[in-house]
């Protein structure tokens, strides 16, 4: 603590912040907390409902459970992109001696873009007609029958949507995942290597126990960013066809702003918001559980 | 850096003893091999980027046939014109700008407050006010959007810059007091003391010492929101509707006619120009962004 600091210099420099804070995210937090126990449409009187909107979404609402699944497999295949395409290229980046930076540098450039020019990217790369890239690769390398609209099959639609989301992430975990790996010892490795160790030996007791911490802080980041995720889904099906690419952000988005029903949006985002304590803690617990043992 | 288990000779093709040669052959192999993947990788990563970029170079006919890998037949800058024509694009960009300054400097003034607040200064609840703002790291923006809509429309703020920039501050403040304050740490005690000795009280050891050398955690606070902002789709998609105030993201969606039909090429040209300042900053101070992206998560 300083030695002549007073009460009130305390609150100059706290106050200011802490409002900016309350006022776009702690007030809002609360906000729809309160709403979440009323039904209004924003513009009748707002009308006391208690529970029904949390009994409504978990026994009487199929999108609403559609929509959480769907949002799990976009974490899912977010995170193995993500985290594991990250872990790779940060390990493979490891051994290269020259142009690390320039990768590096190349590798990050997607996440610069903004979500709006990467949905349109997108749309075109999955399109059939003019045929897209994708498509075209597939019919190059004799797959042709895998050819289709991707965005407008039900069945791949998920996975399409939530592709590029992954892609654009990837060198943002890299960079993290290679600044932890360059600063394992390298007296550690090198006395493995002495012992006779593979490279894979190497990488499981050595690199990646050493990297944990930061492993579990990127874990983190992915997970609540993937359970976030929002604009390329809305903006590439909107949800669509039927409800077979619909996020819980989505849907909450579309139940507030297209249907007006203020209450039960609520009910849904603070869902949201328990389902991303809840994975933080279970993160942590797993991943804390298993260091111990 | 290096931790190849690989001898130090380069890979010479110099006639050698088999026996060298088989123990240089397995880790060269291994390398040619995690060389052709980065290379790989690299590719998905930069190609869509760079077929984005040739084909706004396209002519409309060129690529409503031509193989979508082909380079194109004949470049155009007609799309460029007509990306301006159809859109709004130096609107877009100045709100854009407007935005972006707007939050950064309550993110970076705001959050280096809050951190010396909590970090040099000290009070009895800081730990408490630390977690409380650690809650904005874990929690998604979209809780926000429902409360914050009502909340604007009853003060009149929707369809404003400040609706967007609130919001975007708010959010980004916690990462910021965090690099902040885990830099404060590195100050030593001594230099404030001596300041105190001297005479110093803490509005003077804020502005003399503490803000002075922070420049480089601004640079890094402003680099990494700079991106988040500049692209930020959710809170302008929801507070803003006219199109005075439309800043790049929802500028793009313009490019979609009616009933769906796209002017690919020039949608692309467009993407184009409103991806370019943000790629020129990035490629300019990369270096920077990279070590604060990097150390702004080791540390965590």
């Amino acid at each position: 603590m300083l030695p002549n600091r007073s009460r009130t210099s305390v609150l100059v420099f706290l106050l200011p912040p802490l409002l900016l804070y309350c006022a776009a995210v702690l007030f809002p937090i609360l906000q729809s907390l309160f709403l979440s126990f009323f039904s209004w449409n924003g513009i009748s009187e707002m009308e006391f409902v208690g529970l029904q909107n949390y009994v409504r979404m978990l026994t009487a609402d199929d999108i609403f459970w559609r929509s959480f699944f769907n949002a799990l497999l976009y974490l899912a295949i977010c995170l193995v992109l993500q985290l594991g395409g990250a872990l790779v290229v940060a390990s493979l980046l490891t051994s290269l001696r020259r142009g690390r930076e320039l990768i590096k540098t190349l590798y990050l450039l997607p996440a610069v873009i903004s979500t709006v020019a990467i949905a349109f990217l997108f749309v075109r790369i999955y399109s059939i007609d003019p045929v897209g890239l994708l498509n075209q690769l597939l019919h190059w390398v004799g797959l042709g029958s895998l050819e289709r609209a991707w965005l407008s099959d039900v069945n791949t639609v998920l996975a399409a949507v939530s592709a590029p989301e992954g892609w654009r992430f990837t060198g943002l975990y890299m960079l993290i995942i290679y600044a932890a790996l360059i600063a394992v010892p390298k007296e550690l490795e090198e006395a493995a290597v002495l012992d006779g160790a593979s490279k894979w030996t190497l990488f499981t007791k050595i690199r990646f126990p050493y990297i944990r911490p930061v492993w579990i802080t990127t874990t983190i980041m992915a997970t609540t960013y993937g359970l976030r995720g929002f604009d390329i889904p809305y903006l590439m099906t909107n949800g669509g066809p039927g409800q077979s690419s619909e996020l819980l952000t989505t849907y909450m988005y579309k139940t507030a702003f297209t249907s007006t029903d203020f209450g039960y949006a609520s009910t849904i985002s603070v869902f949201i918001v328990i389902e991303c304590l809840v994975a933080v803690g279970l993160i942590l617990f797993m991943l804390k559980r298993k260091a111990d043992s | 850096m290096i931790t190849q288990t690989a001898p130090s000779t380069p890979r010479a093709s110099a006639p050698s003893s088999p026996v060298h040669q088989r123990r240089r052959r397995k880790p060269s192999l291994y390398r040619t091999l995690s060389r052709v993947l980065i290379l790989l990788i690299v590719i998905v990563q930069v190609y869509p980027l760079a077929w984005l970029f040739l084909t706004s170079l396209r002519t409309e006919q060129d690529f409503a046939t031509g193989d979508p890998f082909a380079l194109p037949s004949s470049l155009t800058w007609e799309n460029y014109a007509r990306a301006f024509e159809t859109g709004d694009l130096g609107r877009n960009i100045l709100n854009s700008f407007i935005v972006t300054m707007g939050a950064n400097i309550l993110i970076v003034l705001f959050g280096m407050m809050a951190a010396y607040a909590i970090q040099v200064l000290g009070f009895r609840l800081s730990r408490f006010v630390r977690a409380l703002f650690l809650i904005g790291i874990i929690v998604p923006v979209q809780i926000a959007l429902v409360p914050l809509f009502i909340d604007y429309s009853a003060v009149n703020l929707l369809d404003t810059y400040q609706s967007m920039i609130i919001p975007l501050a708010g959010f980004a403040l916690p990462m910021s007091i965090y690099l902040f304050s885990s830099f404060f740490e590195y100050i030593p005690r001594e230099t404030y003391e001596a300041a105190s000795l001297d005479g110093a009280g803490p509005y003077r050891i804020f502005g003399l010492i503490t803000l002075p050398l922070s420049l480089n955690t601004v640079v890094t606070v402003v680099l990494v929101n700079s991106i988040f902002i500049w692209n930020d789709f959710i809170f302008a998609n929801t507070f803003v509707l006219s199109e005075d105030l439309k800043t790049i993201p929802l500028g793009l969606q313009n490019y979609i006619g009616a009933m769906g039909k796209v002017d690919w090429t020039a949608t692309f040209a467009a993407v184009c120009v409103t991806i370019t300042p943000l790629l020129l900053v990035f490629l300019v101070l990369n270096k920077a962004m990279i070590q604060g992206l990097e150390s702004g998560a080791t540390k965590g």
